[in-house]
C-alpha cells in the first residue's frame, strides 16, 4: 500500500466514524423527540376541565338551610334536591330515563360544588345563581375531542340524546374549557374527571423531604469519615466495594427489605411517606456517598497539607478547607441521587403505596399516593380521562426531575471552585 | 556560630518495608538557613517533613532516632503536632494557597491558634505577615480577591505570609523556587535572606546556585543518607567526600 492510499484510508475511516457518531445522535434525539411527543399529545389537555355553565336556584323551599347559617349547617345540610332541580331545568326530558342521562352530563361532585358556592356566598337564598359546573368525564373527553362521535349509539358512552343536548349547550356558549384546579388539588378518584394528584404530590413531598433527612446526613459524614480518616485496610476495601454493589442493587430489593423489616417485623404503618421516604433513603444513601467521596478525593492534597502546616488539625483542616471545597459536587450528587428516589416505582409498590388513597395526606403517616405509583395506578385504567391524567402525571414528574438536574449542574458550575 | 535549634539523631525513617533515610545526624543552627542538596529521592524532602511531622499523614511512613528542638524530642507520642506545627511553618514545591480570599489565607493560621482576638489585631497580623513576606505592596488593595488570582511567585509568597502568620520559630522550605521564574526566584531569595533575622530556615533546593546564594550551611544527601555537611562555602569550594564534588561540579545527579 502506497502512502497515499493510507492516507485515503485513515480519512475515510474518520469520515465513516462521525457519521456514526451523528447518526446515534439523530436517533437518540429522535426517540427522545417521540416520546415528548406522546405524552404531550395525551396529556396537555388534562390541564383543562369542561365545565357547563348551569343556572342554579337556591329555592328556600328545596333547601335545609337559610341564609346566614352556621358553617357546620351548611357542610351537614343536603342540597340533593336544588341540584337535581336545577340540572333538570337545563334541557326539557321525557322520563326516568332521559333525566338519568341529562344528571349523567354532570359530575358527580355538582352537588358539593353548588354547596360549596352557597358556603362562600351564604346570603342566596332564593336568588338564580349561574355557576360553572364541572361536567362528567365524558362530555368532558367529548368536549376536548377525545372520543369519536360517528359510531353507532350502541358502542358509545354517550348516548344520542345526551349528544342532542350537548350540540345545544355549545350552540348556547354555555360550555367551556377552565383551568383544571382539580387536577392539582383533589387526591386519586373513581371518577376521572374528579381525580388529581394533590394526593400523590404531597406524598411523594414527604417521602423525598424523609429520604433527604435520613440519607444526606448519614452519607455526608460517611463519605467524610471513609475518605478523611478511616485508616486504609481490608475492612474499608470491602466497606468500598459494598457501598459500590449496593448502588447497583434493583431498587424492587430495597423494597422486599422495607416490607420484611420496617412493615412486618416493626409494623410501621403501611403505604406511608415515612416508610417510604425510609425506603426510598436506604436506596439513596449508596447513591449519594458515590459522588460525595469522589468529590472529596478530587480536592487536591496539597490544600490539606497547606491547612496541616501553619497548626491546623485533622478535624481542621477536613472541615475548615476540604468540605467547603467539596461541598457543591456533593450536593449535586444527592439532588441526582433524589431525583432518581422521586421517580422510584417498584420499592413503594412493594410496601403499599399502590393502594388506593383518596385523601391527602396531612402528615407522613397517613396513608398516601406518590407521583411514580399514581402514573402506574391510571396507567391500568381504561377510562379515557385516566390516559390523559396518566400522561399529564409524567409531565409532572419529568417537570420535577429536569428542574432538580438543572439545579445540580448549575449548582456546581456556580460555587466550583478551581485551583490550577 | 548561632545556638543550634534543631539536632536530629540517628534518624531513620521507612515507608514501608523501604528505608528513605539512613542514619541522618544533622543539626540545623538558629536564625540560619541551611540548604538541603542531593539527587531526587534522596530524602532531603523526607527529613525536613520529619521536622514538623507531616510524615505522620502517610500511614505506612514509621520514624525512629529522635528530632530535638530546643532540647525536646518533638517525635515524642505525647507531643501534641498541633503546637509543634505552629512553631513550625512550612512552604510546599508548588504554591498551595486556599482557594480563599487573600486575607482568609493569611488570617487562617491566627485564627485556629486564638491569637488575634479582634479585627484590628488580626488585620495588623495579616499586615505585618504580608510585609514581612514582601507581598503587602502588591495586593493591599485587594486583600478580599482570591488567593489563586495570582501569579506563581506572588501565590508562593501569599504561602510565606501564610506560614509566618502564627509566628513559629523554623520555616520549612521543601523547594519553594522549582515552579517559579528566575525573577519570582530572586524574589524569594531576597526574602529569605530577609527572614533569616527573624527565623531559623530549612531550604530543600535543586539549584546549586540558590544554596550558594542564600545558605550559611549546606547538607548533600544521597540515597536516603547524609554524606557531608558543613559550611555553605567549605562545601561548594572544597568538599571532603568524593561523592560531594562529583554532584557539585555535575557529573551526576
Amino acid at each position: 500500500m502506497t502512502k497515499e492510499q493510507r492516507l485515503i484510508k485513515r480519512h475515510r475511516a474518520e469520515k465513516r466514524f462521525k457519521f456514526y457518531g451523528l447518526f446515534s445522535i439523530f436517533l437518540a434525539l429522535l426517540f427522545v423527540l417521540i416520546l415528548v411527543n406522546n405524552i404531550f399529545s395525551k396529556g396537555s389537555s388534562a390541564f383543562m376541565k369542561t365545565v357547563i355553565k348551569t343556572e342554579i336556584f337556591y329555592d328556600q323551599e328545596l333547601m335545609e338551610v337559610e341564609n346566614g347559617a352556621s358553617r357546620e349547617d351548611i357542610l351537614d345540610a343536603d342540597f340533593f334536591d336544588v341540584t337535581i332541580e336545577s340540572l333538570l331545568k337545563v334541557y326539557p326530558t321525557n322520563g326516568l330515563e332521559e333525566e338519568k342521562q341529562l344528571i349523567n352530563l354532570f359530575s358527580t361532585d355538582a352537588e358539593i360544588e353548588i354547596k360549596l358556592n352557597f358556603l362562600e356566598n351564604n346570603n342566596i337564598a332564593g336568588q338564580k345563581i349561574i355557576l360553572e359546573i364541572t361536567a362528567s368525564d365524558d362530555i368532558d373527553q367529548l368536549h376536548k375531542g377525545n372520543y369519536p362521535r360517528d359510531l353507532p349509539e350502541e358502542r358509545r358512552r354517550i348516548s344520542d340524546f345526551q349528544l342532542k343536548i350537548f350540540d345545544k349547550l355549545v350552540d348556547e356558549g354555555k360550555i367551556e374549557k377552565n383551568f383544571n384546579n382539580y387536577y392539582f388539588n383533589k387526591g386519586d378518584s373513581r371518577d376521572p374527571e374528579l381525580a388529581g394528584i394533590g394526593g400523590a404530590l404531597v406524598g411523594s413531598f414527604y417521602s423525598i423531604l424523609i429520604c433527604l433527612l435520613l440519607s444526606f446526613p448519614i452519607a455526608v459524614l460517611a463519605s467524610i469519615y471513609l475518605e478523611e480518616f478511616a485508616p486504609k485496610n481490608k475492612i474499608t476495601d470491602f466497606i468500598e466495594i459494598n457501598i459500590n454493589n449496593l448502588a447497583a442493587v434493583p431498587s424492587i430489593v430495597y423494597g422486599l427489605l422495607a416490607l420484611q423489616i420496617l412493615l412486618s417485623t416493626l409494623h410501621m404503618p403501611r403505604s406511608t411517606p415515612l416508610v417510604a421516604g425510609i425506603t426510598l433513603a436506604l436506596m439513596t444513601l449508596p447513591r449519594i456517598i458515590i459522588p460525595c467521596r469522589a468529590s472529596l478525593k478530587a480536592v487536591p492534597p496539597s490544600i490539606r497539607e497547606g491547612a496541616l502546616a501553619v497548626g491546623a488539625s485533622k478535624f481542621q483542616s477536613v472541615f475548615h478547607h476540604v468540605v467547603p471545597l467539596a461541598l457543591p459536587g456533593t450536593l449535586s450528587g444527592t439532588i441526582i441521587g433524589l431525583a432518581q428516589a422521586l421517580g422510584e416505582t417498584a420499592p413503594l409498590i412493594l410496601i403499599g403505596m399502590v393502594a388506593f388513597v383518596v385523601d391527602i395526606p396531612t402528615s407522613p403517616v397517613d396513608p398516601s399516593a406518590s407521583l411514580p405509583v399514581q402514573v402506574y395506578l391510571w396507567s391500568e385504567s381504561a377510562e379515557r380521562g385516566f390516559v390523559e391524567k396518566t400522561s399529564a402525571t409524567i409531565m409532572i414528574l419529568l417537570s420535577f426531575l429536569i428542574v432538580m438536574n438543572f439545579l445540580a449542574v448549575y449548582l456546581r458550575q456556580k460555587f466550583e471552585k478551581r485551583w490550577n | 556560630m548561632n545556638e543550634i535549634k534543631i539536632k536530629s539523631k540517628n534518624l531513620n525513617v521507612f515507608y514501608g518495608e523501604k528505608q528513605a533515610l539512613f542514619d541522618v545526624n544533622l543539626d540545623l543552627n538558629e536564625k540560619e538557613v541551611t540548604a538541603l542538596i542531593g539527587p531526587s529521592g534522596c530524602g532531603k524532602s523526607t527529613f525536613i517533613r520529619c521536622i514538623n511531622r507531616m510524615n505522620d499523614v502517610i500511614d505506612i511512613c514509621k520514624v525512629s532516632g529522635s528530632i530535638e528542638m530546643d532540647g525536646i524530642d518533638i517525635n515524642d507520642k505525647n507531643l501534641d503536632v498541633v503546637s509543634l506545627r505552629e512553631r513550625v511553618g512550612m512552604v510546599f514545591q508548588k504554591p498551595n494557597p486556599f482557594p480563599k480570599s487573600i486575607y482568609d489565607n493569611v488570617s487562617y493560621g491566627p485564627n485556629i491558634h486564638g491569637k488575634g482576638e479582634t479585627k484590628s489585631e488580626l488585620d495588623e497580623i495579616v499586615e505585618n505577615s504580608l510585609k514581612k513576606a514582601a507581598l503587602w505592596e502588591e495586593v493591599k488593595d485587594r486583600l478580599d480577591e482570591p488567593g489563586t488570582s495570582l501569579s506563581g511567585g506572588q501565590q508562593q509568597r501569599l504561602c510565606i505570609a501564610r506560614a509566618i502568620s502564627v509566628n513559629p520559630e523554623v520555616i520549612l522550605m521543601d523547594e519553594p523556587c522549582s515552579a517559579l521564574d528566575p525573577i519570582a526566584t530572586a524574589k524569594i531569595e531576597e526574602l529569605i535572606d530577609e527572614l533569616k533575622k527573624t527565623y531559623t530556615i530549612v531550604i530543600v533546593t535543586h539549584s546549586m546556585a540558590q544554596a550558594v546564594r542564600v545558605s550559611q550551611k549546606t547538607g548533600f544527601f544521597h540515597l536516603g543518607k547524609l554524606i557531608e555537611v558543613g559550611k555553605t562555602e567549605k562545601i561548594f569550594k572544597n568538599p571532603d567526600n568524593k561523592m560531594t564534588q562529583d554532584y557539585i561540579t555535575g557529573r551526576f545527579g
